[in-house]
């Protein structure tokens, strides 16, 4: 009895002495171990025959031992604050922070933890003990995912608040006739005792409508009208909102938003910056889809797996262009595997961005730092694409898809080509009866060429490559993909042919993990998936995606759409909440993880989400609803700043709209739109409008040589188009579009950045195209043939949609007098285009400059805008007039 | 539409070059001020103010510059084979070795390699600090370009000359603090070479072209006069005074007048800064301005000593193209012909002012080239390809190593042997000597803070004296 009654004893000890953890194993269990792993591991353990400063901290002796600076001082149990473990990660010894980045500096807290630990006698428990230690005492909560290159991660638990984007949506039920918007953000202007502002007068409300919707200024009769409907009706703004977005513009404005996530240009960039030539019918058929309201679940599916829906319809091979976006090519330099590789990664982080606002980037080398991405499903979203190959794959014209100007375009290219065919054989027929055979073992250069001339013909026929490429832009083909094995292309120039039996040639990319991001650099197997704690968290279920041969992308498709996917609709609701507020609900529309910016209005995002499916996923429908709602209506001018500035210092309450910028586009096609020159024909091949002259005959060298002039279209209809239509080209940008913040086309840009600069005053004030648009302005005003303060009237009304105070009537009418007096003192000489020029570029083989001629076909048959030659000195006076209204504040922000 | 903070009181570099302090940032201004993670430089003192970079486009040869290899003098012409999945079109194939064409001489108390090309620069050698550990990634133009330029060899991510700028400020509100003097033709990569990437865009590069315009629409359109153009401010300013005075609380809207008078006023100033007929005529000659085969470069780099006078923090210069597959005699000679009595001038002048010990100077291209050549069109000829093993570089001022070698490649120049680094190191480096630490030095964009070197990367403390 006795005896047992020991036993009994001795198991409760047990019980409270040893298995209940001290403190000190606490600790280290919950945050010093995590701590380790993600703070220091990489450079003390992680890889043990790179230890740094010779400090390994996978054992509590290697700790104790010490390194190279420090030894047994770095861990002194008992004594956290004379340890150098504690003091070297508070910084308090210089050049000896640890860790060393400063972004991945401990917090105070941190800190408070390695010291305490150590003041608990450094314990380092079993791997067991920790393991249960952390199943019952861990805060924070954990997340199944795939699987992690580690087991910390595994284990690693997560600020519950940061995971609410893989939890499934929580719909809130609206109380009946409520708005939902003004329901949700009304609620949260109450918590903050913030009173909205009243809305915004009939004229600001149209000219916000008009330009979020189509991105031209209202028309003025329609803004009259509006501005009588709204006095009587409260339902005047449902209305002309439905009007507007039966607009084909709208089209045209909405695929900017969306052309500037997919990052859409119209040639690959780097060395040779080729032409692709059929990204353009992406591009329509992105303006096609808003304006058609094609479902978005539809949109998605079509541009991920298009092909592999139904590859026998044009549209759905159009749309897999999406995939092809981002920057590429590969030349005799480098390296196919590598360069498949830098696409593989492009089109992983570029799915991941877009459709599900993840960063996919991150998880590349390692498991992700701060989300529930381990490496493993970056690896097997890529295995989702290694299957997926590029190809000019054919596809008839669509009867909507526009085919103006291909004969045009193409005679403009042919005698481009004509012309450099013509100087080549020049060129061939001089060299051959110059060339002599060079003397010694090497040549050197005195075969008794001009090097100047064997410059030329490397850059003649390099520039015949590229044109003849751009021939392709009228050939059914389009910008696709195709699923079959992997061919290695040394050099790819042009148009890549759909192999006629995709399984034969070739070989499988091998689905693996690379190590550290290496392509050569092979570990785990993995299969193809999408993201597991969007499974995990949101509930999804989840068949396995297809592998080998089977069609892997449109598992992803259907993955990415699934009503459950807690991602996808959340992101393109908040992405259209953004293009119509200037923020998102969750402030970082491409990246919803934990280093994002939480939802202002969590609520109001998954109210709107769930209502989005409910009804179609139809993008018109959303916006309506966004549209209706008194949220959208508020003036931009608050009664009461003070209390705003107080209460919402960020402008993340809605209590007033905020106001902004034209964005780069707008400004340009709203300047064509005002002077009377704007072209609205929807769609087809890229036009060249007019650039800055000095940037379109600036040599820009390209692998080879030297890239052909940038060459306007002929006709001022065919130049002054909307800018969507401009032929983007990732080697020369437009520089009046780039000084208003126009994003590169290589990064994809969740949203339009706005920054005041003096080169844009510059630009406006002085560049031709302006100068052009001011001009044409005052002639249109003119052809109306009215009093001079009514001809003023009517330039208000045009540029800032409303009429002028008297003392602004008559501002302008003095400006308008002097300047006509000055004009009539001048007398300006048309602008002459030259059929040819001569430039100098540096030849590659003697290290010299030389000179050559380049035609200009172009310029054969162009016509310019209207010349100040061609007015007379009052429309000339009245364009100084036009100019600054152009410049002037009100023009280019809208309230 | 990300709206920009405003700042309450604007220096006027911050109007003349923008008031974007909010972009891309603004989302996470609330993060950084609660985490106070955020800081801008100095983050320790600094050894130079300011930087010069010249940078050699093309890809200049290391073995017919700097580093002689008279090793190769015995392989000159040998044959071999080379292949293998990792091999580009480039690489593979027949090659052979190539010599230089050029002999070399030892140089100043320190005895550095020149090539017999380098007629002016040699007598700076005892300034000079070599480095021949330098290493890149990429061998094509672009992508190595922008690795140098940016730390990325993707376009997108800012120059170093903008995290310059971003971490130090500015030293003169009336001027860009970056600015960068191009060919006329620019280079592979364009000016995303320059870009200010994710940073703000005060802190972009501002290229000041060679030819026409310096700056673009700097100058006045056909026919307008500087009377008729101050006439439109006044009354843009009346219509703008009005609009504002229904808004005054939106800050943005004074900023953009006051970005106006900036404007008006540049088109008065910047002629004159870039007008280098005011130097003496010794000067002139001393940069070989005036001589067709100097004058490009030589305006440059005496463009470059007026504009860092005058207290722009970074200069990029570029000279090229170095991109010799063939007649690399021809074409390396007179190349570093074009540069050398520039360079040895602007040194020479830099010292001379006592602006030498606090300016680096930089000088590089994107990488270095091969021993060897491909067979090409069934011949051989002098010329070297793409080599991302082993380049040529050198510093000067700035606290470098003055009269040292640093590093050294392997016996016939095909790659660093000694004292070798990714070239983040030498980004981290270069940071270091203008009193900036790479790790401190980041901005948050897309999902995490970046920084220069990528990573992280380590000092080469070798390079600094």
């Amino acid at each position: 009895m006795l005896f047992r009654f020991f036993i009994l004893l001795f198991a409760i000890v047990r019980s409270v002495f040893s298995d209940e953890p001290t403190a000190g194993e606490k600790l280290f269990s919950l945050h010093i171990k995590p701590l380790f792993a993600e703070k220091c591991m990489a450079c003390h353990g992680d890889e043990p025959e790179k230890i740094k400063s010779d400090f390994d901290m996978r054992t509590r002796e290697s700790m104790l031992r010490g390194g190279e600076i420090f030894e047994g001082e770095v861990l002194i149990p008992g004594q956290g604050e004379e340890s150098y473990l504690y003091i070297l990660s508070t910084r308090a010894e210089v050049d000896l922070e640890m860790p060393p980045k400063e972004t991945d500096q401990l917090t105070d807290k941190e800190t408070g933890w390695i010291r305490d630990w150590i003041n608990n006698g450094a314990p380092w428990p079993s791997d067991e003990k920790i393991a249960d230690i952390q199943e019952e005492y861990a805060e924070g909560e954990k997340v199944v995912t795939s699987k992690a290159l580690s087991a910390d991660w595994q284990n690693r638990r997560y600020e519950t608040e940061k995971l609410w984007t893989y939890r499934p949506l929580k719909v809130e039920k609206v109380p009946e006739g409520k708005h939902p918007v003004d329901w949700f953000v009304n609620r949260r202007l109450k918590e903050f005792e913030l009173d909205y502002a009243p809305d915004a007068s009939a004229n600001e409300l149209y000219r916000r409508l008009s330009f979020g919707l189509t991105g031209l200024p209202p028309n003025p009769m329609e803004a009259k009208k509006f501005k009588k409907d709204f006095k009587k009706s409260n339902n005047a703004l449902s209305v002309y909102a439905l009007k507007l977005m039966t607009s084909p513009h709208y089209g045209e404005h909405f695929s900017r938003h969306w052309l500037d996530v997919a990052r859409y240009a119209d040639s690959g960039g780097f060395a040779n910056d080729y032409s692709r030539p059929n990204a353009w019918r992406y591009r329509d058929y992105v303006v096609r889809a808003f304006n058609e309201d094609k479902p978005y679940n539809q949109f998605v599916m079509e541009q991920l797996a298009g092909d592999e829906m139904d590859s026998t319809k044009p549209e759905n091979l159009i749309a897999t262009a999406f995939l092809r976006m981002g920057p590429w090519e590969q030349t005799g330099m480098s390296v196919f595997k590598e360069t498949r590789q830098l696409w593989l990664d492009d089109v992983t982080d570029s799915v991941g961005q877009a459709f599900l606002a993840h960063a996919m980037q991150c998880a590349k080398c390692h498991d992700h730092k701060f989300d529930p991405v381990p490496t493993r499903d970056y690896y097997s979203m890529m295995a989702v694409f290694s299957t997926t190959q590029f190809a000019e794959r054919n596809a008839s014209f669509l009867p909507s898809e526009s085919k103006k100007n291909f004969d045009s375009f193409t005679g403009m290219i042919q005698s481009k080509i004509a012309s450099y065919d013509r100087q080549n054989a020049e060129l061939q027929e001089k060299m051959n009866r110059l060339k002599k055979e060079e003397k010694g073992s090497a040549k050197v250069g005195d075969n008794g060429l001009d090097p100047g001339d064997e410059a030329s013909q490397s850059r003649i026929f390099k520039n015949l490559i590229r044109h003849k490429i751009e021939l392709d832009r009228v050939q059914p083909l389009t910008h696709a993909v195709y699923t079959g094995k992997t061919i290695v292309r040394k050099n790819v120039q042009g148009r890549i042919d759909m192999p006629d039996t995709p399984w034969q040639e070739g070989y499988f990319d091998t689905d693996v993990i690379y190590s550290g991001g290496d392509v050569y650099s092979l570990g785990d197997a993995v299969e193809p998936g999408g993201l597991s704690a969007a499974e995990s968290l949101g509930g999804m279920k989840v068949s396995p995606f297809p592998q080998g041969k089977g069609k892997r992308r449109l598992a992803l498709a259907r993955w990415v759409v699934d009503q459950k996917n807690p991602l996808t609709a959340r992101v393109i609701v908040n992405r259209i909440w953004s293009w119509h507020f200037g923020r998102g609900i969750a402030g970082n529309p491409n990246n919803f993880g934990g280093t994002g910016e939480l939802p202002t209005h969590p609520a109001l995002l998954d109210y709107l989400a769930d209502w989005f499916m409910k009804n179609g996923w139809s993008v018109k429908k959303l916006n309506h609803l966004i549209l209706t709602s008194n949220t959208y209506r508020r003036s931009s001018r608050h009664p009461d700043s003070k209390s705003l500035n107080e209460k919402d210092p960020k402008g993340i309450l809605y209590a007033r709209f905020l106001p902004r910028r034209l964005v780069a586009e707008e400004i340009r096609d709203t300047m064509l739109q005002v002077s009377g020159e704007l072209n609205h024909d929807l769609g087809g091949i890229p036009v060249r409008p007019d650039i800055n002259p000095e940037v379109a005959f600036q040599p820009r060298q390209i692998m080879g040589g030297t890239a052909s002039v940038y060459e306007p279209d002929p006709l001022p209809l065919q130049r002054n188009r909307r800018t969507i239509y401009a032929e983007k080209l990732r080697g020369l940008r437009d520089p009046f579009l780039e000084a208003f913040n126009q994003p590169g086309p290589d990064i994809s840009c969740e949203l339009r950045e706005s920054s005041t600069v003096a080169p844009q005053a510059l630009t406006l004030l002085n560049a031709e195209e302006v100068q052009d648009r001011a001009l044409a302005f005052a002639d249109r005003l003119l052809m109306e043939k009215s009093t001079e303060s009514t001809t003023i009237s009517r330039a208000f009304e045009l540029a800032l949609g409303r009429t002028p105070s008297k003392e602004e009537i008559s501002a302008c009418i003095t400006r308008w007098k002097n300047a006509t007096k000055t004009e009539s003192e001048k007398s300006p000489v048309a602008r002459t285009y030259p059929g040819k020029i001569k430039r100098t570029v540096m030849a590659e083989k003697t290290g010299e400059p030389y000179d050559f001629w380049e035609f200009i076909p172009a310029f054969k048959s162009y016509r310019p805008d209207l010349q100040r030659s061609e007015t007379d000195a009052r429309t000339r006076g009245l364009a100084h007039v036009c100019l600054v209204l152009f410049n002037s504040n009100e023009f280019v922000y809208i309230d | 539409m990300k709206q920009q903070n405003f700042i309450a009181k604007l220096s006027r570099r911050e109007a003349l070059y923008g008031l974007g302090t909010g972009i891309g940032s603004l989302a996470f201004s609330s993060m950084l001020q609660a985490e106070n993670i955020h800081s801008i430089g100095p983050h320790h003192p600094a050894k130079a103010k300011r930087c010069i970079f010249l940078m050699m486009e093309g890809g200049p040869s290391h073995i017919d510059t700097f580093d002689p290899k008279p090793e190769l003098d015995k392989r000159h012409l040998q044959r071999f084979k080379r292949s293998g999945e990792r091999e580009s079109a480039m690489s593979s194939g027949q090659r052979y070795f190539v010599k230089s064409p050029f002999d070399f001489l030892k140089a100043g108390k320190c005895g550095a390699d020149f090539s017999s090309e380098w007629h002016h620069l040699k007598n700076y050698a005892d300034d000079m600090c070599f480095y021949r550990g330098g290493q890149v990634e990429s061998v094509n133009h672009p992508t190595a370009c922008y690795h140098i330029n940016t730390g990325n060899r993707f376009g997108g991510d800012p120059a170093v000359g903008s995290w310059v700028n971003y971490g130090l400020g500015t030293l003169n509100d009336n001027l860009p603090g970056f600015v960068v003097l191009p060919r006329t033709s620019y280079p592979q990569g364009g000016a995303n070479n320059w870009s200010n990437g994710f940073l703000p865009a005060d802190y972009q590069g501002t290229p000041l072209r060679p030819e026409g315009s310096p700056i673009l629409d700097l100058n006045l359109p056909t026919g307008m006069t500087r009377k008729d153009q101050r006439s439109n401010l006044d009354l843009l300013a009346k219509l703008n005074g009005r609009h504002f005075k229904e808004r005054s609380k939106q800050d943005e809207l004074n900023a953009r007048m006051s970005s106006y008078e900036l404007a008006y006023r540049m088109q008065m100033e910047v002629p004159g800064i870039l007008d280098i007929d005011g130097e003496s005529e010794k000067t002139r000659e001393a940069y070989g301005v005036g001589d067709s085969k100097t004058d490009s470069f030589g305006r440059k780099c005496l463009l470059a000593r007026r504009l860092v006078e005058k207290g722009v923090r970074f200069v990029q210069a570029y000279a090229g193209n170095w991109d010799s597959h063939d007649y690399i005699s021809r074409a390396h000679g007179s190349l570093i012909r074009s540069v050398d009595k520039p360079i040895a001038a602007l040194l020479g002048d830099l010292k001379e002012r006592g602006l030498l010990d606090d300016t680096l100077v930089v000088w590089c291209g994107e990488f270095g080239r091969t021993p060897d050549n491909g067979v090409r069109g069934g011949g051989t000829s002098y010329g070297r390809d793409h080599n991302p093993k082993a380049m040529a570089m050198w510093f000067a001022g700035g606290g470098t190593k003055a009269g040292h070698t640093i590093g050294a490649t392997d016996e016939i120049g095909a790659e660093a042997v000694e004292c070798v680094h990714h070239i983040r190191d030498v980004h981290c480096t270069w940071l270091n000597l203008l009193g900036l630490d790479d790790n401190k030095l980041n901005f948050y964009h897309a999902g995490r803070y970046k920084q220069l070197s990528q990573f992280g990367g380590k000092v080469i403390n070798e390079l600094i004296a």
